[in-house]
């Protein structure tokens, strides 16, 4: 009855590691397309004597400079975000 | 094994429990049996077939107690990672808003400041009489960086 009895138990231990789990797939979201596009190239002054077409550009490039430190900001606000409620899920 | 989870839960408890059932009346017929003379010769067999069952019933119980824990388990995962993909979009969508927002005023900012050149754009070219080559060729070895 003894030996029954631990066949028994045995049974149930190996019959709980019966089934595998059935995994839940799961994605990390897209980032938006325009944060996709990388920061274009500095502007280049055309050879002029005038000081204030070499202001043009270099206003133009601290432009450029802003527009791709938003970039840059809003990708790593945006990939934050998106892992805080990625690991949200447990 | 996998192929289980496609059984409704209602007729994998009917299978198991009628299994464990069987097995533990078989066994205890095979008691009574041996009481009565003309089913004496089937205790012995009842007995067996009664454990054998019994045994597998349990077993079988065992997995389909964790077969359920893992169902509710995989539904509830599922669920939250509905609530999550809810709020991914959602953020995404505030995201880009943000960002288009904040473009927006760059540019603008940019607009207004070319115009404030053009304003004075005679003052400056007039009193700065020339700009050396040599400036401008500094200020492009600049902006093109380190290249590759």
């Amino acid at each position: 009855m003894k030996k029954l009895l631990l066949v028994v138990i045995l049974l149930m231990m190996t019959g709980c590691a019966m089934f595998s789990p059935t995994p839940v797939k799961r994605n990390f979201p897209a980032v938006p397309s325009e944060l996709m596009e990388s920061c274009p190239d500095l502007k280049k002054t055309e050879p002029t004597e005038k000081l204030s077409e070499v202001l043009k550009v270099v206003v133009d490039n601290y432009g450029q400079y802003h527009e791709c430190k938003i970039k840059v900001d809003t990708w790593v606000e945006w990939y934050n975000m998106q892992k805080n409620i990625f690991e949200s899920v447990k | 094994m996998w192929m289980l989870s496609f059984v409704p839960d209602a007729l994998l408890y009917t299978v198991v429990i009628g299994i464990l059932f069987t097995g533990i009346a078989l066994y205890i017929i095979s008691f009574v049996t041996r009481f009565i003379p003309p089913l004496i010769p089937y205790s012995g067999i009842a007995r067996i077939l009664g454990t054998i069952l019994t045994v597998v019933g349990i077993y079988f119980f065992g997995s389909y107690s964790t077969e359920i824990e893992w169902r509710a388990r995989v539904a509830e995962l599922e669920e939250q990672v509905k609530v999550s993909e809810a709020k991914s979009k959602e953020i995404n969508i505030q995201i880009q808003k943000v960002y288009v927002d904040r473009v927006k005023v760059v540019k603008q900012t940019q607009i207004v400041i070319q115009e404030k050149i053009k304003e004075v754009e005679i003052k400056i070219d007039s009193e700065c009489s020339k700009v050396a080559p040599e400036a401008v060729d500094i200020l492009n070895e600049a902006a093109a960086g380190v290249k590759k």
